[in-house]
């Protein structure tokens, strides 16, 4: 396996290039942020603060989505207070964030054929995933699952690296009409795989995670957990696995699937 | 800029500086380091330590308030075997003092720590966390009562040669009395003030934000609280008082000296700004200059009244 050498994470400051609406409820903003770009590896997250005061007291975690030239990119969903109050940020704005941090996703030596599963936002952190494994020779298969054919996200990035798409709506307007684990199984089948990896609501991810194990195919997980400091120190963000409780901010938020023990599934979360 | 001298005395405890870390919101100081030249600091003051090995709350821990945040952390810790073995021995040669906050369920347990952490070299101090709101037994049922937390103070005093800083919480009918008893048992400082009971619940779930229900809020929402309790026990004691609760910049650290702290501790803040603690020790040294303050203990309960 090779996991990128840690690349000690730093405070930077970041101008805002573009901010704008790519999907109904769903933005994406570029940063110039040299330090990060150059040194963020497929997976890995930064730590935003949205304003300055005490109204935000806690930064947001964000996936890097894509990264270069010295900018990176940040595709997120207006959910709440933050997001809502980040998706009014004009071009010029400075921000600042901590980052790159997190371990990312790990490419097994000599995998040749990935499948990558993401559920509506879980597509962030897998850009910069796809366009890494392409470049190394990996064939890619993405399945990505999500409301409707207008909230598919950043088709044109993976249908351009990827050498098959396969989708999912819950209202059928594009791919197959319902959730995409029932996809799933028959990609995992049809090609000798070498590894999964998912991102995306976490009933979705436990599901992969099983097909995965069932057919004998290493799957690694992102997962979100609510976090304060992001480096480690606070234990805000843990996730139970079988060596105990790791913190997603910096032994995560990437995990072989096989290591978590997944905690009973809540209530769906209603949000407005 | 004219030198100030930034030392202070925190019983026998001698500080390049007031500025500490608040326990719990720095790790063991490793994690900050980053971001952090440690030996800038007053003192790292450690996550809270127990003899076994704790599991902490479930998750979500944390939820975000008006200016602060709450948190059921559990006192989530590796026990202090694996906390000499690891983060002690880390801290041990970053050439920073290092207070390690003591936690337990029972008077036994805070015992045991005190008299393990006696071997280590490298703990300049003890905090003993009795105002945890986030576990059921222990923490905070020892802070708020006298009895319970002279007994507690007690027991360890006697098997500590190291200054006993005793971590008062703000969730009791009247904080002096507390403070009152723990100097009577042999406390060489008191530190507060620990998180404020608090509550938020999320009204499309209709549940708590917090998966253990209740947790303690910090953040710049209770340094008047803070800033009141520090103010009442500074005049009531006669050992000396770290300062703790919203702080985020130079002057709110000034505002608790002024009421009566010795030296002041940094949490929440820390997660806003990874730089915090070395930014208000910069500020505060830069708020002493301009005024023609030449010691930075001079600002010790200089309220004028
Ligand atoms: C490592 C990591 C990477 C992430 N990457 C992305 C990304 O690339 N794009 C993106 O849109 N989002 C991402 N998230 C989630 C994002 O951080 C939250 O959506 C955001 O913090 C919500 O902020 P808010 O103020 O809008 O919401 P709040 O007002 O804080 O909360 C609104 C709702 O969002 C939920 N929420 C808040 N924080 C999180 C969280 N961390 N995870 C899940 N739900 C949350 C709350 O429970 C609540 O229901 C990531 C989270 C983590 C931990
Ligand atoms: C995430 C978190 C974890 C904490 N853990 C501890 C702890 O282990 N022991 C302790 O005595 N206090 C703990 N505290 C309380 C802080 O040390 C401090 O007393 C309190 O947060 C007020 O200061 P602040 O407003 O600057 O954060 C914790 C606070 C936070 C926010
Ligand atoms: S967010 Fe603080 S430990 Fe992960």
């Amino acid at each position: 396996m090779s996991r990128a050498a840690a690349f000690s994470p730093a405070l930077e400051r970041a101008t805002v290039l573009a901010n704008a609406r790519v999907a109904e409820g769903v933005w994406l903003v570029a940063l110039a942020a040299a330090r990060t770009a150059s040194s963020v590896e497929p997976g890995q997250f930064v730590h935003l603060r949205i304003a300055e005061g005490t109204d935000f007291i806690l930064r947001r975690p964000f996936s890097v989505f894509r990264a270069g030239g010295g900018r990176i990119e940040i595709l997120y969903q207006t959910l709440g207070r933050g997001t809502r109050a980040l998706a009014t940020v004009a071009p010029g704005v400075e921000m600042d964030l901590i980052g790159p941090l997190g371990s990312g996703w790990r490419i097994p030596e000599g995998a040749e054929r990935a499948l990558l599963v993401a559920g509506g936002l879980g597509v962030a952190p897998l850009g910069m995933l796809a366009e890494r494994l392409a470049r190394d020779g990996v064939a890619v298969t993405l399945a990505q699952g999500a409301p409707s054919a207008g909230r598919l996200l950043a088709r044109e990035l993976f249908e351009d690296v990827c050498r098959r798409t396969a989708y999912a709506t819950d209202d059928g307007s594009e791919g197959a009409c319902g959730f995409i684990t029932m996809l799933t199984p028959e990609l995992i089948a049809a090609d000798r795989l070498d590894v999964i990896y998912t991102c995306g609501p976490e009933p979705m991810q436990r599901i992969v995670a099983a097909q995965a194990a069932e057919a004998g195919v290493a799957c690694q997980v992102s997962l979100e957990r609510l976090m304060a400091c992001g480096v480690g120190a606070c234990l805000s963000c843990v996730v139970s696995t079988v060596h105990g409780r790791k913190r997603a901010c910096v032994d995560g938020p990437v995990f072989d699937a096989a290591d978590i023990v997944w905690e009973p599934a809540a209530d769906p979360e209603v949000r407005s | 800029m004219s030198a100030v001298d930034m030392r202070v005395r925190i019983g026998a405890l001698e500080l390049r500086n007031p500025v500490m870390t608040a326990s719990g919101t720095f790790g063991s100081g490793r994690e900050y380091a980053d971001f952090v030249a440690l030996s800038r600091l007053g003192a790292v003051v450690t996550k809270g330590v127990s003899t076994e090995p704790w599991a902490g709350n479930d998750s979500p821990r944390i939820a975000e308030t008006p200016s602060g945040m709450l948190n059921s952390i559990g006192l989530q810790n590796p026990g202090v075997e694996a906390f000499c073995a690891e983060d002690l021995a880390w801290l041990a040669g970053r050439d920073v003092p290092v207070i390690v906050n003591v936690v337990g369920h029972t008077t036994e347990g805070y015992v045991a720590v005190a008299e393990r952490l006696e071997r280590e070299d490298a703990v300049s101090a003890l905090e003993l966390n009795i105002s945890c709101p986030n576990v059921d037994e222990g923490g905070m049922a020892f802070g708020t009562s006298c009895d319970g937390a002279a007994q507690v103070v007690r027991a360890v005093r006697a098997v500590t040669t190291r200054p006993l800083i005793v971590k008062l919480s703000p969730n009791v009918t009247d904080i002096v009395e507390i403070a009152r008893a723990v100097e009577a048992e042999g406390a060489d400082a008191v530190s507060l003030i620990n998180t404020l009971l608090g509550m938020a619940i999320d009204t499309r779930t209709f549940r708590p934000k917090l998966a253990r229900g209740v947790g303690g809020l910090s953040g710049p929402a209770i340094r008047p609280v803070a800033v009141r309790m520090v103010w009442q026990v500074a005049r009531a004691v006669g050992v000396p008082v770290i300062g703790m609760g919203g702080i985020m910049d130079a002057e709110d650290a000034a505002e608790f000296m002024l009421a009566g702290a010795s030296a002041v501790a940094v949490g929440t803040a820390n997660f806003v700004d990874p730089a915090a603690t070395v930014h208000i020790i910069e500020g505060l040294e830069r708020f002493c200059a301009e005024r023609g303050i030449g010691r930075v203990a001079e600002l010790t309960g200089a309220i004028r009244e």
